[in-house]
């Protein structure tokens, strides 16, 4: 899948799935189940939490 | 690069080259009521297609509008404090009972900093936030 097509399916600009992808970005928790959703995945497969940023 | 950093990047140029007019204009001619009609340049900034961003009917999603409503408080914030500023400098400068009269083009002239201020510091922000950590 491409970025163009998670983000096309997802609602958002190809732009916030690459900041998301390089960590420059934290979804809510509606995108993040969103996202999630086009992977048929639940939200936990696809996200990890590391903690709160430095 | 999407439409609100390229807004934020011709904003930037606009800016840049309306202060290097103005210092121009105000070294050659002097400064006066004819200075104001360098602002005529911030025009420019309704010029390229993503000044129109948010008439185009595309859909702006939640990162791209929390960036833009960061842009924007940090642009309205630097004005409010340029304003306050502004005004306590004249207070202290002339006292508290003084009478101020200032011709009407200054007026206008200061407003229009005002606005290069605010838009300024907007493109400033929205470039930072899209480059910037996951805090954007």
């Amino acid at each position: 899948m491409t970025q163009e097509n998670l983000a096309e399916q997802a609602g958002v600009t190809r732009h916030t799935i690459m900041a998301l992808e390089a960590g420059k970005y934290f979804p809510s928790l509606l995108l993040a189940f969103r996202i999630a959703r086009v992977f048929g995945a639940p939200v936990e497969q696809v996200f990890e939490y590391h903690g709160e940023p430095k | 690069m999407s439409d609100s950093e390229k807004w934020a990047r011709w904003t930037l140029g606009v800016v840049a080259l309306t202060i290097a007019a103005y210092g121009a204009f105000v070294a050659f001619l002097g400064h006066g009521p004819a200075t104001f009609s360098v602002f005529a340049l911030l025009a420019l900034t309704s010029v390229p297609a993503s000044s129109r961003r948010y008439f185009k009917g595309r859909r702006f999603d939640e990162r791209e509008q929390q960036i833009a409503s960061k842009a924007n408080r940090a642009g309205f914030g630097a004005f409010w404090v340029a304003f306050v500023g502004l005004i306590m400098a004249i207070y202290f400068i002339k006292g508290w009972n003084a009478t101020l009269a200032v011709p009407v083009w200054t007026l206008t002239e200061t407003l229009m900093w005002g606005f290069i201020l605010i838009v300024g510091v907007e493109a400033v922000t929205t470039i930072m936030l899209y480059r910037g950590g996951p805090r954007a």
